[in-house]
């Protein structure tokens, strides 16, 4: 469903071209579940915002299920994102002024989905996720961990075919992590929602069926967590 | 979406309390501004519109030229109606009217004075008032009847059925009441109470029957039957005077009815504006005040927008597209203008009275009328846009990756542009405060200049009724004297604070081929100078031990325009009569206060005599005083109202227009000031809590208060400076402007642009510190533990 060809990203700086990405060349198939690993600086994360269409590669071709993102005109480009992409952060990212329930209900209101439906689909989360009781509170009134599943339902309401998450359990404690990490698995196993994340835990890469290996912005490695040492 | 966005848009105001005070406050005070400007505006501009064919209607000019200067006035002669009516094409209606002048009118002892106008038929086919009782058709046929407007028959009659009665005027003639009319509405430039027939006027002043061409003294109007006929007409009507008389130089110039109000100032012979300049300034100044509200209204968000960048990149990453971000923007700031409104809307309707005291008019809000609330909602709209669109498109611009990974979204650019708004929002203010000082010095200067007279302690009485016999002035006279309320008493022919009759016709020996002088020509009793407290330069005045018919006092002004050396006993001669110059009188200011006297004579006719000038004693208690000469007045004139003035308060009325302004300017520059206060608070405010880390290491690495204090708001006054910079030559042109319509004017000095410098930095340091203060005093570690 996706696939990368020979993606480039580098900033001109006074002459000199500083790269993120060098000739990335991979495709992700549906249902798979990804992580992303590397150290800091490796182009992880620019490589996942590429992948979610929120930023645009310098050069190389990226079809995302069958259509030539690249030269999509940007409502094109929002249209296809907001059908078929959920985006969970590190930092949670939800909206302050929003109650829990406002906050999941929000991508569907952008997919113009109606009343009745949305109502639904934001019960059935609350339901899923075990957070009916705190719909009505804002986020800075959860936990850490209770924001991420916010986060993570806030996505997933939407319906998405690939969820792209950037260190979803960074800012967790590990009894937190692994419960988010186990629900990411649930939902691709259970949903076969295509999941791709970036993390620096190996206990984390452990979930997903296959890593890449990110160095200075070339693909090392691209094996699956069994084949590990 | 809408309804979501709106909940959040208000969660969000609720949050942030200060900036939501100081956006709404702000904007209500600018468009509350705003309104009433604009309200002022609409009004002068509604003059005379509110007849139907007010558009073909124009009034005709007279233009004279003397000595390479052309003289405007809207007098024409008797003989000009019938004239056009007769000889021009195209022409639907054409009327002659007088002037308005006082006329008493008595039903029994119901007596009321006001303002009469005598016209021909044709002017209520011009002006269709609104009849509410009795036809219009044919009132102004019959000599012997008179139209009211309501007020007037409602003092005169009460709730008596009026059409029919029988009214006195000037205890005289016996008129009937044909017609109830509505009253004349403030924004009519013909004001009268009572309308009468032209014969009437006629066979009150018998001359006007002889008058010919060179003798001005009707207002004439007409009417088109097209639009396209205008510039025909006006070149017709222009020689209509040398066509009729030979010799006679005046032409005539048609001036549309509804410019008459706004361009009644006319500079050799073409129409150069009037009033409408300062329209046209009040309505600059209502957009201006409202846009330094906008302006508030754009720094603050955008100064906010690192806080609402998180959200943006939110949104953006969740499925939001530009367009519904900027709508969303759009809405917040369509929401807080429309609280602004509100808030606006009710401090506008609580100050109009206030308003309406200050500028004596009669500014209304009319519910009733869809433009009113076309005009309301628009504004609105526009506000909200205006101030909405610069945030909203700055904000929806944010890449999410950015924002949302934290990079700071300070764009230098942006800081560049808030710097430049607050420059001109403090720029605008400065340049208020400036022509406010000069405005009001020039008051005080004109004010405080010596005026010739004493006119405190002066009392001006109308010869009237049985008055006008020289046997009862002379009675009247003594027995005031006697009862001591005044000291002195004397005659005059008009009121000592207007214009009058003047003349062209004044010849001198060794005039020769020089200009012609136009003179003032008034008439005095005995004591005139001495009663009114003038100073004789040289001979001396009117007395009653001389016998004076023949002779005049002249004014300085007239001998220097004569240039004539030692006057005294010199003849003059005018309208065939010669005159032995007696005295020279100091100039004292009639007309104008703002430029020199014109040159006077003033003769020694009884017929003339119009006022009673009276110098109160002032030993007398005013009340005891005023209470005697009433009742002197009224044994002698028992059919008239006493009708007594204070020439010292009539005098006030000349600065009238200077007053408005000056009160004008410094209500609104105090509000432009306030809004751009607010507006810096609200930056002290953000810039306080972004600098808060950088304060507490200050502080830790040692610090003072006074050095932090010295710190924030060096930059604000920096700011402050450079627009008090920018201002100086932009109001340095306008009050320059202003002047140069004074003949007197005040030295323009470095002190209002000192003032102005001080007023804005004081007041600025004053805001920005009640925000600097708190983060200067605050503890340190609570900002650094945070991080």
């Amino acid at each position: 469903m996706i696939r990368l060809q020979n993606i480039e990203k580098y900033y001109a700086n006074k002459g000199l071209k500083s790269y993120i990405l060098r000739h990335v060349t991979t495709e992700i198939g549906q249902g798979e579940f990804v992580s992303i690993m590397g150290p800091s600086g490796a182009g992880k994360s620019t490589l996942l915002n590429i992948l979610g269409m929120l930023e645009e590669p310098t050069y190389g071709a990226y079809e995302f299920m069958g259509t030539d993102v690249t030269s999509l005109n940007e409502r094109k480009r929002i249209e296809l994102y907001r059908n078929h992409i959920g985006f969970v952060f590190q930092a949670y990212h939800l909206i302050d002024e929003m109650t829990v329930a406002e906050n999941i209900e929000a991508p569907l209101l952008y997919k113009k989905i109606g009343s009745a439906e949305r109502k639904s689909r934001v019960a059935d989360m609350l339901d899923r996720f075990n957070i009916v009781g705190k719909k009505d509170l804002f986020p800075n009134q959860l936990s850490g961990g209770q924001q991420q599943l916010v986060g993570i339902a806030r996505a997933v309401a939407a319906q998405p075919t690939i969820i792209l998450a950037d260190e979803p359990t960074g800012n967790l404690q590990s009894a937190q992590a692994l419960q988010i990490m186990e629900l990411f698995k649930k939902l691709n196993e259970e949903d076969n929602i295509t999941i791709v994340q970036v993390t620096h835990s190996e206990v984390n890469a452990g979930y997903g069926k296959r890593i890449l290996h990110l160095l200075d912005g070339v693909i090392k490695e691209d094996v699956a967590p069994e084949l590990q040492s | 979406m809408f309804k979501l966005n709106l909940k959040i848009a208000l969660r969000s105001l609720w949050k942030n309390k200060s900036y939501t005070f100081i956006n709404v406050g702000g904007l209500a005070i600018g468009l509350a501004s705003c309104m009433i400007l604009l309200l002022y505006v609409a009004y002068e501009w509604s003059f005379d519109r509110q007849f139907k064919d007010a558009e073909k209607t124009y009034v005709i000019y007279n233009n004279t030229s003397v000595g390479g200067q052309t003289f405007s006035w809207a007098w024409t002669p008797g003989r000009m109606a019938a004239e056009i009516r007769e000889k021009i094409p195209g022409i639907a209606h054409v009327s002659h009217s007088s002037y308005p002048q006082e006329k008493l009118l008595s039903n029994g002892q119901t007596r009321l004075k006001g303002h009469a106008v005598f016209a021909d038929p044709d002017f209520l086919r011009i002006l269709d008032y609104k009849f509410l009782k009795g036809n219009p058709e044919g009132v102004l046929k019959n000599v012997n009847a008179i139209v009211l407007t309501e007020s007037a028959a409602r003092s005169l009659f009460g709730n008596e059925e009026p059409i029919g009665k029988s009214l006195k005027m000037e205890n005289d003639d016996l008129l009937q009441v044909a017609a109830i009319m509505e009253d004349i509405p403030k924004t009519s430039s013909i004001r009268f109470d009572y309308l009468m027939s032209w014969e009437l006027y006629v066979k009150k002043n018998p001359w006007t029957k002889e008058a010919g061409w060179g003798s001005n003294f009707c207002l004439t109007m007409l009417q088109l039957q097209d639009h396209k006929r205008e510039l025909a007409v006006r070149r017709e009507i222009k020689g209509i005077y040398h066509r009729n008389q030979p010799g006679n130089t005046n032409f005539a110039e048609i001036h549309p009815l509804t410019k008459w109000h706004l361009y009644g100032n006319f500079e050799n012979g073409k129409s150069v504006g009037g009033k409408i300049d300062q329209v046209r300034i009040f309505f600059i100044l209502a957009f201006c005040i409202l846009l330094i509200a906008c302006v508030n209204f754009m720094n603050l968000s955008t100064a906010r927008s690192e806080k609402r960048a998180k959200e943006v990149g939110v949104r953006k990453a969740i499925g939001s597209s530009r367009g519904a971000l900027v709508s969303q923007f759009m809405l917040e700031s369509i929401l807080i203008t429309t609280m602004g409104m509100m808030l606006g809307f009710t401090l506008m309707e609580l100050s109009l009275p206030y308003f309406n005291r200050l500028l004596e008019i009669e500014l209304i809000i009319n519910y009733g009328d869809w433009r009113f609330w076309t005009a309301l909602v628009v504004l609105t709209l526009l506000t909200g846009v205006l101030a909405g669109s610069y945030p909203a498109f700055y904000l929806s611009s944010f890449q999410p990756v950015k924002v949302l990974k934290g990079v700071a979204t300070k764009g230098s650019s942006f800081v560049l542009v808030r710097k430049v708004l607050v420059i001109f929002q403090f720029s605008f203010a400065a340049c208020l405060i400036i022509c406010t000082a000069v405005i009001y010095d020039q008051l005080s200067f004109v004010r405080n200049k010596p005026i010739g007279y004493q006119n405190a302690g002066l009392v001006e009485l109308p010869v009237q009724g049985n008055l006008r016999s020289m046997s009862e002035l002379n009675l009247l006279k003594d027995q005031i004297l006697k009862s001591g309320a005044a000291i002195d008493v004397s005659f005059f022919s008009d009121r000592l604070n207007e214009g009058g009759n003047n003349t062209f016709g004044v010849e001198w020996p060794g005039k020769g081929g020089k200009e012609d002088v136009l003179f003032n020509n008034r008439s005095a009793g005995d004591d005139f100078v001495k009663t009114i407290g003038g100073k004789m330069v040289a001979g001396r005045e009117f007395t009653s031990d001389y016998q004076d018919s023949m002779k005049v006092i002249v004014n300085e002004a007239g001998i220097k325009a004569m240039g004539m050396k030692d006057p005294i006993g010199k003849m003059i001669s005018w309208d065939e009569e010669r005159y032995t110059i007696v005295g020279v009188m100091k100039d004292f200011v009639m007309e104008s206060a703002y430029r020199n006297p014109s040159p006077m004579f003033i003769a020694y006719n009884e017929e003339a005599f119009q006022r009673v000038v009276l110098r109160l004693n002032p030993a007398m208690n005013l009340t005891e005083a005023l209470g005697k000469i009433d009742k002197i007045v009224t044994a002698l004139n028992p059919e008239f109202p006493v009708d007594r003035v204070f020439v010292d308060e009539r005098f006030e009325e000349k600065f009238r227009d200077e007053k408005l302004l000056g009160t004008l300017s410094n209500w609104f520059g105090g509000f432009a000031i306030f809004i751009s206060c607010l507006g810096l608070l609200g930056l002290a405010l953000f810039v306080a809590e972004q600098r808060k880390k950088e304060i507490s290491i200050r502080k830790v690495l040692g610090a003072s208060t006074a050095n932090i204090l010295a710190l924030l708001n060096a930059d604000f006054i920096k700011l402050v400076l450079i627009a008090n910079l920018v201002s100086f030559p932009i109001a340095y042109i306008i009050i320059q402007r202003w002047l140069s319509n004074y003949e007197f004017r005040v030295g323009l000095t470095a002190l209002p642009f000192l003032a102005a410098i001080a007023m804005s930095v004081v007041v600025a340091v004053l805001t920005v510190s009640v925000q600097s203060v708190r983060v200067a005093k605050a503890n340190p570690i609570d900002a650094l533990k945070h991080e």
